[in-house]
């Protein structure tokens, strides 16, 4: 009975997040507008600086070793053939892993860093004086942030891929003997553009996740310094959550 | 100016007052959290369980949110933490609803925030060199003056004060309520209210009312 309360609770709380995301999310679409207005653009280019540019040297770190690794292990089992090295890259780095571990550096980095400075803004009545200088919060505080995450989620994809394919690539040539031409022709002959709209419409299908779900977190903390850390919890796990769902969605439809 | 219709909250059973358009006046609530529910009344922030509350002539919980922003355009509210935005450099600060609502550049603001705040007995060197730091560290008298400089920026026509001289050594004090006396005298028909619940920390202001809760 008591287990059955609490499943009936926690479907009820999940309803209440996912509303709540909803409700967010067709707010950002609708206020798009808002950020031509150069004091909530400045916003905007200061998230994408510490989501997008700040992040690029981890993200290439990762490609380049993801690369590394897949190829590695290619060769391992297939031997030194360059289309299938190709068509397994593209198949795992553009396929699935850009987009997911692009979000998933930005889950770690940044959604986390966004929950709790919302929280604390929200805690320190930081809302409530912007309320009263006449800006309304959620347009000047999360409008311009899912817009900028959403924007760094899309170019940290990119930026993976092409990292991992080509650092993959240069190690083998270098270590392993192979030539970098006929490899880099192996992975144009299995590269479709539909490969990279797919690749391309998971990271902002995966950005608006990340950003919608850190920013509501971060503004539902309340009065208490102790939710910052529980709405920090909660935007982690439930955008990794929502990304791996989207992510399956998404490449049941694209490619099943 | 300000109207309050038979307010019921926690705090208040059936609070009615009325300030007239530009006059000083004083409001004296019995504590801190008092003061900030009242603040919280007014400014349509806490919705009371009875009454109503006028600012302007306008019914404060009737508005839209677009109505609300625009008469918080003509009212500039003083807090006592200073209310500046933790992410923002002081500058940023200082600028921000100016370069909001009217779409000045911080830079068409830049002369007359600085003379305010020289006015207010800041150095230009402290001035330089606090301008691009983070609020965070910096005392609560320059948060509150800075706070009071935010706010003159937009030369509202009313200018709530909450608590903003509690704690101040006496010359500090006097410098700053010169400052809210001279910035109240530049604009006919501007109000000024100062909230708090130590009276003696407002006692060297002229007032026109004073209100006991």
């Amino acid at each position: 009975m008591i287990s059955a309360l609490k499943i009936g609770r926690s479907i009820i709380k999940a309803f209440g997040y996912l509303t709540g995301y909803y409700n967010l999310l067709c707010y950002f679409i609708k206020n798009i507008s808002l950020l031509g207005r150069a004091p909530i653009r400045s916003v905007l280019y200061k998230q994408l600086y510490f989501t997008g540019i700040e992040a690029l040297s981890k993200v290439a770190a990762i490609g380049i070793l993801i690369g590394i690794v897949i190829i590695t292990q290619v060769i391992n089992i297939a031997g030194a053939n360059a289309v299938l090295i190709g068509k397994i890259l593209i198949w795992t780095v553009v396929r699935e892993l850009g987009p997911l571990l692009a979000a998933i550096i930005i889950i770690a980095r940044s959604g986390t860093a966004i929950s709790s400075e919302l929280g604390s803004m929200k805690v320190n009545n930081e809302a409530d004086s912007l309320r009263i200088m006449g800006i309304d919060p959620v347009d000047y505080l999360l409008v311009p942030r899912i817009a900028g995450i959403t924007i760094s989620v899309f170019i940290l994809t990119f930026y993976f891929q092409i990292t991992a394919v080509a650092g993959g690539l240069a190690f083998t040539s270098v270590f392993k003997g192979l030539p970098f031409l006929q490899n880099i022709k192996g992975i144009f002959s299995a590269l479709g553009l539909f490969e990279v709209v797919v690749s391309l419409a998971k990271s902002l299908v995966f950005g608006l996740l990340i950003s919608t779900v850190s920013c509501y977190q971060g503004f539902s903390v309340e009065a208490s310094i102790t939710e910052i850390p529980q709405a920090a919890t909660r935007a982690v796990m439930q955008s990794l959550f929502l990304v791996f769902i989207f992510d399956g969605i998404i490449t049941l439809i694209s490619f099943a | 100016m300000i109207r309050l219709e038979n307010i019921t909250t926690e705090d208040f059973n059936d609070l009615s007052f009325r300030i007239q358009e530009g006059s000083v006046h004083k409001i004296i609530t019995n504590s801190d959290y008092e003061n900030k529910r009242l603040l919280n009344v007014i400014l349509g922030l806490e919705r009371p369980e009875h009454g109503r509350v006028f600012l302007f002539d306008k019914e404060v919980y009737s508005l839209s949110e677009e109505e609300l922003n625009r008469i918080f355009v003509r009212t500039g509210t003083v807090l006592k933490d200073g209310g500046l935005i933790s992410n923002l450099k002081v500058w940023e600060n200082i600028v921000l609803p100016v370069w909001y609502h009217s779409g000045k550049k911080p830079t068409d603001v830049e002369e007359k925030a600085v003379q305010r705040l020289r006015d207010a007995g800041m150095d230009i060197s402290h001035l330089e060199e606090m301008m691009g730091e983070l609020p965070g560290p910096l005392p609560v008298h320059e948060k509150r003056l800075l706070g009071f400089v935010r706010s003159a920026l937009m030369d509202p026509d009313l200018m709530i004060y909450d608590s903003v001289f509690e704690g101040l050594s006496p010359e500090m004090s006097e410098r700053f309520i010169k400052l809210t006396e001279k910035f109240h005298s530049e604009k006919t028909g501007r109000t000024s209210v100062y909230i708090t619940p130590d009276e003696q920390s407002v006692k060297g202001i002229k007032e026109d009312g004073i209100l006991r809760l």
